[in-house]
């Protein structure tokens, strides 16, 4: 410590202690120090602030003792241990140089430095490493993801390799043959084959993805509560050509009632439960159905196939696991597909359990929450006419020469979810009618349309259609002999810009309640 | 109730109702709804103390002319601050245009889909546009759950997955049919039938009953609204009911339903998703509401307008006072209060969405049931003495389902 002693004074030297005592508590690393008699000398305001609303008690003339029970009494220090022992180790530890990290109650870290100082007290230094720690920790956390994603991705990487490289190598064996081939039937037949295996193909990649997107946490469950019932029809449709391909019955009971869960993972779980349910059993049949147990609906699949040995059964789960007495066809698949029924099962927390008897068939079971029906999430959570309206699906043409207003009455009837057909002229009407097949419900047109007017027009294409679809000429002349003139060949009116809701109000009548 | 008068200039309040045509009972008890209402509010010292002034305008037949010169008349003549009534349905939004132009608050209860897009396809401009109850959509959708829910907790055995749907021909009945329609396979039902529109009003409903029988429905559902005619339609189902549970829309709430259907109305199931509950908040708006206009005053319907001026006053307290036409900042700022202040009103929330301005249905929309207005569910039981029995959805219900006496339970 230097103090500027030149005047000699003993004012000038208390303002000089002054000042470094005022610099002392101005700076954010807390200091205090000891004398050989182990009594406190001086601390500055952050090493007294660091023992929270109790530290004013921190005093000169303190002793370590004291200052070390004060520490553990304060609450404000996390400690590694009973209070006394930590107690006695520091005083033990008194004078010597030393390091430690203290964590505060708040989760703040202190790194606590003391240093001998000349004489045989001890200097004092609490310094909030925090903010380092979190960016060590974050930095850990991101280290260890990137090796289990590095990890992950090579055995990604190992299984697709090894598992690809045989359907690969019958396909490559198979387009030699199938170029050198010249009986057509027998072309046609290796080319089937040759369709399967590329069908393999894109299970094993299905597979791999679900298990590279598992792995990298990128599965977010979105539960919602749905009808069971809906989701069994769906696999129905999906696996039905499978099962009857193997001539075995396959059997759905849809429950009544909702359940609680995410819609599209659940159907991967059971879609993967039923695929090896056909892929195991070449006799006899599936069933799939549900068992209410307590406050869960318990579904079942059940199957008449080989079964599986007991001392396999703990190991069926695991990734790339295949019973050893699967036949050739079996082992087409990854083992992939149990795996991620466990792991989604997990994610879901829904509890998976399986029995089997050899020779008789297996049986898995997911345990799936019942759910409030009055919960039931129904299609698009925001409403519009797009999906409700009372257009809904109708087909109506308009006929427009201006491109601007075209372009913006199609946008305001698409928005009602009509289906618009948009057209400039009477020949483009026909042309797009006769293409798409179409008879509208009603037609908008125009009243000048390059020379001629809209409701002849319309005629014409009630003349076409053989029908009178009902029609609505818009126009931009507000001439009361022109609106006149139009009305008198007994078509509504409307007058540029177009109010929607007044063409609502037209369109429902012409098309609900006409007369 | 102790008052303190309002003393301030007072604040004018349209209300388009219709006083005469097919809807004039209701008209009465929306008027009613307003009346009881601005006296409640200026018993307590008005708004910032100044008195709520209301102003009716006949709309008669509701059609888009009649509704649009009410509303031009209240906004260039009486120069009113908000607009606030009970429905509207034949204008289809016509009624917005002069509204959006003056800037004014709108608040009803047209139960129309059409009021998400209008509101959505110009926010800035229809910022004061409100719909104080749910849009007519979720009828369909709520009356799908509600049979399913029938059905899954064993209350009724459902003789079959068919339903048939019958539609009157206005936009409200034709969207709750195809919300119906929408949603009915996604819980294992099959429209057999239907939608069906019939042209309305009409009294005769036998053509399409016939196509509906040959169908052996489980389920058959009429959109058509006005009370009269759907009596009829269930008079005419009586000539030879089929073991169907049969659901008419919202008109045979009304007693006019039960007297010209008598005993064949028990049985009948009937919804509404704004509806006055039946807790002590309820009960006690009831009392008040029939010692203020007499024992033939429906509350059920007049609570609708009631409440949309009770939270319109809340509101315009928060924003610091009402704006007139051509305000729009400070009816910007009423609001921006009314969507941003949940309200608990005698039929359960009003929260309007943050988008579309219309009020979000419990348990349709929201699963909470303080968040939401309650689509309430009712069964004609003593049609005689007692109220209609409110049976779903929890924990509004207070009595159970029960199969209608046209059903052989041998089925």
């Amino acid at each position: 410590m230097v103090i500027d002693s030149r005047h000699g004074d003993a004012d000038v030297e208390r303002s000089a202690w002054v000042a470094i005592a005022d610099g002392l508590d101005a700076i954010s690393t807390g200091i205090a120090i000891w004398g050989s008699d182990r009594r406190l000398l001086y601390a500055n305001q952050s090493f007294r602030r660091s023992f929270g609303a109790n530290g004013s008690e921190i005093a000169a003339g303190l002793t370590f003792s004291d200052y070390l029970r004060h520490a553990a009494r304060s609450g404000e220090w996390l400690l590694p241990g009973p209070g006394n022992q930590w107690i006695e180790s520091q005083e033990a530890l008194f004078g010597i140089d030393e390091r430690s990290e203290v964590t505060l109650a708040d989760g703040r870290t202190l790194d606590v430095a003391q240093k001998p100082v000349a004489g045989g007290g001890m200097a004092l230094t609490i310094r909030d490493v925090s903010s380092t720690k979190q960016s060590e920790r974050a930095l850990r956390h991101a280290k260890e993801k990137a090796e289990e994603m590095d990890q992950a991705k090579s055995r990604f990487l190992r299984a697709a390799s090894h598992d690809l490289r045989q359907p690969l190598a019958t396909l490559r064996i198979l387009v030699y043959n199938c170029m050198r081939e010249e009986d057509k039937d027998r072309r046609d037949a290796t080319l089937h084959v040759m369709e399967t295996a590329v069908s393999i193909m894109e299970d094993l990649l299905g597979s791999l993805l679900q298990i590279g997107q598992l792995d990298a946490g990128r599965i977010i469950p979105r539960v919602t509560t749905f009808q069971l019932g809906e989701l069994f029809r769906r696999l129905d449709v999906q696996f039905r050509h499978l099962a009857d391909e193997k001539a075995l019955v396959m059997r759905f009971v849809a429950p009544r009632g909702a359940v609680t869960s995410d819609k599209a993972l659940l159907e991967r779980i059971l879609s993967n439960l039923v695929a090896n349910a056909i892929r195991y059993t070449e006799f006899g049949g599936i069933l799939i159905g549900c068992r209410r147990v307590g406050r869960a609906l318990r579904i079942e699949v059940w199957d008449t196939g080989a079964g599986i040995e007991a001392e396999y059964l703990p190991r069926i789960f695991d990734e790339f696991y295949k019973a050893p007495n699967a036949t050739r066809t079996q082992k087409t698949s990854l083992g992939l597909g149990l795996n991620i029924v466990k792991r989604l099962a997990s994610l879901l927390e829904h509890e998976v359990t399986v029995r089997s008897s050899p020779n008789n068939g297996t049986v898995f079971t997911i345990a799936v929450p019942i759910g409030n029906l009055w919960h039931s999430a129904i299609g698009e959570p925001e409403i519009s006419e797009m999906l409700g309206g009372e257009f809904v699906g109708m087909v109506m043409l308009v006929i427009e020469d201006d491109d601007v207003l075209r372009r913006a009455m199609k946008e305001l009837l698409e928005r009602w979810g009509i289906i618009v057909l948009a057209v400039d002229s009477q020949e483009q009407a026909l042309q797009v009618l006769d293409l798409e097949k179409a008879v509208p419900r009603l037609i908008i047109a125009d009243y000048n349309l390059r020379g001629r007017f809209g409701t002849e027009v319309v005629r014409a294409l009630h003349d076409a259609l053989g029908r009178d679809a009902p029609s609505i000429i818009v126009t931009a002349d507000a001439d009361p002999c022109v609106i006149e003139r139009i009305k008198l060949e007994g078509f509504p009116v409307l007058i540029k810009p177009v109010s929607p809701p007044r063409l609502r109000v037209l369109m429902h009548k012409l098309i609900f309640e006409p007369g | 109730m102790s008052s303190i008068h309002a003393k301030g200039p007072p604040i004018p309040i349209g209300s388009m109702v219709p006083l005469s045509g097919p809807s004039a009972a209701d008209g009465a008890e929306f008027r009613k709804g307003v009346v009881l209402a601005t006296e409640e509010v200026n018993a307590r010292g008005g708004v910032q103390g100044r008195p709520l002034h209301p102003i009716f305008v006949d709309t008669r037949h509701q059609s888009a002319e009649e509704v649009v010169a009410a509303a031009c008349k209240l906004i260039e003549v009486d120069k009113v601050h908000a607009i606030i009534n009970g429905y509207n349905i034949g204008a289809q939004n016509s009624e917005y245009e002069p509204i959006a132009n003056a800037g004014i608050i709108y608040i009803h209860h047209n139960t129309l889909l059409q009021h998400h897009d209008t509101v959505l396809s110009d926010p800035e401009r229809y910022f004061g546009c409100f719909m104080a109850d749910p849009a007519d959509y979720w009828y369909g959708q709520g009356f799908i759950k509600f049979i399913s829910w029938l059905r899954d907790t064993a209350q009724w055995k459902a003789p079959s997955n068919r339903i048939a749907i019958v539609s009157g021909s206005k936009p409200y009945s034709i969207v709750i049919a195809n919300a119906m329609a929408a949603a009915a396979a996604q819980f294992g039902w099959n429209v057999a039938f239907g939608p069906h529109v019939v042209a309305t009003p009409t009294t005769n409903w036998r053509a399409v009953l016939k196509m509906v029988r040959a169908v052996e429905p489980a389920v058959i559902a009429n959109t058509h609204f006005y009370s009269g005619d759907l009596a009829h339609f269930q008079l005419q189902f009586m000539e030879n009911p089929t073991n169907s549970i049969v659901y008419l829309q919202y008109g045979a709430m009304h007693q006019s339903f039960i007297d010209i259907a008598q005993a064949k109305a028990a049985g009948v199931i009937v919804s509404t998703v704004v509806g006055l509950l039946r807790d002590d908040m309820g009960q006690r708006f009831a009392r008040r509401y029939i010692q203020r206009f007499g024992e033939g005053s429906t509350p059920q319907v007049g609570c609708q307008s009631y409440i949309a001026v009770h939270h319109y006053a809340i509101a315009t307290a928060i924003a610091g006072g009402s704006g007139g036409p051509g305000e729009f900042e400070q009816n910007h700022a009423v609001a921006r209060a009314l969507r941003e202040t949940i309200y608990r009103s005698v039929a359960g929330t009003i929260r309007y969405h943050p988008k579309w301005q219309a009020a979000m249905p419990y348990p349709d929309y929201v699963l909470d049931p303080s968040l939401g207005l309650p689509h309430l569910f009712y069964q004609i039981q003593d049609w005689k003495n007692g109220p209609l029995a409110l049976i779903a959805p929890e924990p509004y219900n207070t009595e159970h389902f029960v199969l209608p006496p046209w059903i052989q339970t041998s089925s």
